[in-house]
């Protein structure tokens, strides 16, 4: 899966995307527990939403969802155009 | 219609692209969001906006199409920059066509609405010593 990381997530991250194929990820709940291990300056936003959204194909997600390996996922702030 | 951009626009040729495609119109309604030169207690320098562009055309394609289903729509236009804008710029164009104003001012606002909640934009705002990443209010989660 491509895992896309936006805004002030970038600087954490250092990188706007990656591949991620590791075995232990099937839901949002192991990715995030796998971007936590990678990214650990991650861990204290990535399980609150009012900080960090999920998004699979393009649209939001809450809660908990399988992931498929050609899923396009993208974790970012809450918004702010306009 | 959607584009998001780098480059300014002009108001009136992108009214009038759409106004000469339809001699129905009788009103139309628009919000242009402008860069403002002072914004939490301090001197705004200029803004650099980030786009998730993929999702960004996906989710105003579709509140565009539940505002024509919510009201009597004849055509809209949402012009989104992104990049570095400096003040007074415009950010951001929504438009909104229809027979009567009483739909064009209420969907404009509808739509307007859910970008600034929704649409995946961010607003990065550089003032004289630092920066600041910000967050529209009211948003849902």
């Amino acid at each position: 899966m491509i895992v896309k990381y936006f805004a002030w997530l970038k600087n954490i991250t250092n990188i706007e995307e990656e591949t991620i194929s590791d075995q232990s990820v099937i839901d949002i709940k192991t990715l995030k527990k796998f971007l936590t291990v990678k990214y650990p300056k991650l861990k204290k936003y990535i399980n609150k939403n009012d900080i960090v959204r999920v998004a699979i194909n393009l649209e939001y997600v809450t809660g908990n969802k399988i992931i498929k390996s050609n899923d396009e996922i993208a974790l970012f702030p809450p918004v702010s155009g306009g | 219609m959607i584009k998001i951009q780098k480059k300014n626009f002009n108001l009136e040729n992108e009214i009038n692209l759409i106004k000469l495609k339809h001699s129905n119109i009788g009103a139309i309604s628009t919000f242009i969001g402008y860069v403002r030169n002072y914004n939490n207690r301090q001197k705004v320098i200029a803004i650099n906006l980030e786009v998730y562009q993929d999702m960004a055309y996906k989710s105003l394609e579709k509140i565009c199409s539940k505002a024509h289903q919510s009201w009597n729509l004849i055509d809209t236009l949402i012009i989104h920059r992104f990049g570095t804008l400096n003040i007074n710029e415009k950010i951001v164009l929504v438009a909104t066509f229809a027979m009567h104003r009483n739909d064009s001012f209420e969907a404009c606002n509808f739509i307007m609405d859910f970008l600034k909640k929704e649409a995946p934009f961010w607003k990065k705002e550089f003032y004289n010593h630092n920066y600041k990443w910000l967050k529209n209010t009211n948003q849902k989660y």
